[in-house]
């Protein structure tokens, strides 16, 4: 039997989806009963490896081969910017990353602010967007409860992850831009498309597939 | 044990480190091999300075590496870098010193190079390339050459598995040209295909509106035409003009020669791979291993480079860089011991063991001196400290040799048994 590919996937909201997506292209799963702990898993069939990972790492893990392949979201892969393949994009995971404010800020264009102060998880991408339009922004990177900054007088804005958009109104927040459309992306590391083309080539093609359906 | 103190407060700057002597052992074994290679195949040797001013490393061709220099002043105020590749020196060399010489031009060379890069994978921002380039040929028999010996080189480092993914810029140019894209639209193309991103693609062609079947339909097919050589057969269709056309067709010339140099199983294409688009002129490869996330050897045809620094001349070249072959075969199970000497020799007063030691040496033995006169107990345990297989100390006219296998006698003059130890 050959080595297993192994793929990537990040713990959270993305996982369940993830997994059905694999299992509807022919896959087998890790058989349940882990209870969450184990961090490698093995898939019934043999044919797949699982790495179970944190979203922000999965990009790393197959930027340096340690997985040949990972299913993360396009924000992630934006973020880290890491030299992978990415073959297929897939149909769950929907989100914007979006510039948002207090709903009762003044009505005046971003451009205009003198250096506005940002609270976010994506550093990269907000320095980016900014700089792109002739701001100088100040960065506070945070690691959780991003809309929570505004409103403690910590940042001007957020620049933060939206689903439906109930979190920023519930919180007083209300979208200013749109940053990026995300969606949940398959990555593939550069070599492992070459020496393991086959077996890559038949997931990607399996998986395109399975959400074509 | 004695107190052990260390110093923590001198750090290395980032990007540099030490080798220590398996490591080392493996380094120069593995620049051997590779020394043996080149010289089979009719390469010479240059050796290139470390800095030159930073203009001359700066041209427009190799422009990526421009942010990526080391760059300071000398005396008089002038911008020197620290090289960042051995390609340009050496176009630099073939342009204002040996343009006139008999061509093609086989040269190679190895070295540091450095770069303000972050660590990824073996490399830290000072890293060591070795290549070789042809130069003053063009042509697929030229292409097929360089390709044949980025496989026989890595074959001698002994890497066990790896893969050569040969391209041609000039198809995907080709394709590019026939479609006629707004600028901005054609450099996002670009970039998708660069990151095999097929459902981006289909959403950047719906943007080009009045694009013709045959044409959008290649764009689509280009991330598949990647895999052995059936891909050259499957790209016909794709071929759009005839920059597309010769491209392919300089490809399978390329294929059909490398079969006869016997590394076609080494070899796979990808007419996708579009990076460094803006340097290259013709083929282009990169070599990946297992566990290795990231290619171990790139190179292909720069026909513009030596122009920048004399006449124009064609040119073919590939570096690989050291240390990630070192760690790729690491990661397939290569092994380097310890090096370690064959005898540890007591010699204290005793001219005739200094005599024995010269000659023992002049055979290929390795011989290590003690230098505190131990007695036979200490010696034995000295050498098995230091993974040294035996202790040879002088008893009157015979020396005692002690191994895993006891103490016996050996004749000074006895160097029949010293050939024995050499063979083991």
């Amino acid at each position: 039997m050959a080595e297993p590919l192994i793929v990537a996937l990040p713990k959270g909201r993305l996982t369940d989806d993830a997994l059905a997506y694999l299992e509807r292209a022919g896959y087998g799963l890790p058989t349940k009963g882990d209870n969450g702990r184990k961090l490698v898993l093995e898939g019934s069939d043999g044919r797949l490896r699982f790495i179970m990972a944190k979203p922000a790492d999965v990009p790393i893990f197959v930027e340096y081969g340690a997985a040949d392949l990972g299913i993360v979201g396009l924000d992630v892969v934006r973020e880290a910017a890491r030299d992978v393949y990415e073959p297929l994009s897939l149909p769950f995971g929907r989100c914007r990353l979006v510039v948002a404010g207090r709903a009762d800020r003044p009505d005046r264009p971003l451009r205009l602010e003198r250096s506005p102060r940002i609270a976010t998880k994506f550093p990269r991408l907000t320095e980016a967007f900014f700089r792109a339009r002739g701001l100088a922004p100040e960065l506070i990177v945070m690691s959780g409860s991003v809309e929570l900054a505004p409103l403690v007088g910590l940042a001007d804005l957020i620049v933060d992850l939206v689903q439906t958009g109930s979190t920023l109104r519930e919180n007083g927040l209300t979208e200013l831009r749109v940053i990026l459309e995300s969606q949940a992306m398959l990555i593939a590391n550069r070599a492992s498309y070459r020496l393991r083309a086959g077996e890559v080539r038949g997931l990607i093609d399996a998986l395109a597939r399975a959400t074509a359906d | 044990m004695p107190d052990i103190s260390f110093s923590a407060d001198r750090p290395l700057p980032e990007g540099v480190r030490d080798l220590l002597f398996a490591d080392a052992a493996a380094w120069r074994d593995m620049e051997a091999a590779l020394r043996r290679t080149w010289a089979a195949w009719g390469y010479g040797e240059i050796i290139l300075p470390t800095f030159e001013y930073a203009h001359t490393l700066a041209t427009d061709v190799g422009s990526a590496l421009d942010a990526e220099m080391y760059r300071f002043f000398d005396r008089h105020g002038r911008t020197l870098a620290l090289r960042p590749d051995l390609t340009i020196p050496t176009a630099r060399v073939v342009g204002t010193r040996l343009y006139d010489q008999p061509l093609p031009l086989r040269i190679a060379y190895a070295g540091s190079v450095f770069r303000y890069e972050p660590p990824r994978a073996g490399r830290q921002h000072e890293f060591t390339q070795v290549g070789v380039e042809l130069i003053g040929a063009g042509g697929q028999a030229a292409d097929a050459e360089v390709v044949a010996l980025a496989v026989a080189a890595l074959r001698a480092v002994g890497l066990p598995e790896f893969k050569i993914t040969l391209g041609h810029v000039g198809f995907f140019r080709g394709l590019l040209a026939a479609l006629n894209l707004p600028e901005r639209l054609a450099a996002d193309v670009r970039a998708a295909v660069d990151r095999k991103a097929e459902a981006e693609l289909a959403a950047l062609l719906a943007e080009a509106a009045n694009l013709p079947p045959l044409a959008r339909r290649a764009v689509l097919d280009l991330p598949q035409l990647t895999g052995d050589a059936s891909v050259l057969t499957r790209a016909e269709t794709t071929c759009l003009n005839t920059t597309m056309m010769a491209a392919l067709a300089e490809l399978r010339g390329v294929a059909r020669l490398l079969e006869g140099y016997g590394v076609a199983d080494a070899v796979s294409y990808d007419l996708a791979e579009v990076r460094d688009l803006d340097y290259y002129t013709g083929v282009t490869f990169e070599g990946f291993a297992p566990g290795l996330g990231f290619a171990v050897i790139s190179g292909g045809r720069y026909d513009d480079l030596i122009g920048h620094f004399g006449p124009p001349l064609p040119a073919v070249g590939w570096a690989l860089t050291l240390d990630r072959v070192l760690l790729a075969a690491e990661l397939q199970g290569r092994r380097t011991p310890e090096p370690t000497a064959d005898v540890l020799l007591a010699a204290h007063g005793c001219p005739a063991c200094l005599a024995w030691a010269n000659e023992a040496r002049g055979r290929g033995l390795r011989v290590v001196l003690d230098l505190e006169g131990l007695d036979a107990p200490a010696l034995w345990a000295q050498a098995q400290a230091r993974g040294i297989p035996r202790a040879v100390r002088h008893d009157d006219a015979v020396l005692q040799v002690q191994d895993a296998a006891g103490v016996r006698s050996l004749a000074l003059t006895d160097q029949e048994e010293v050939l024995r130890w050499l063979n083991r």
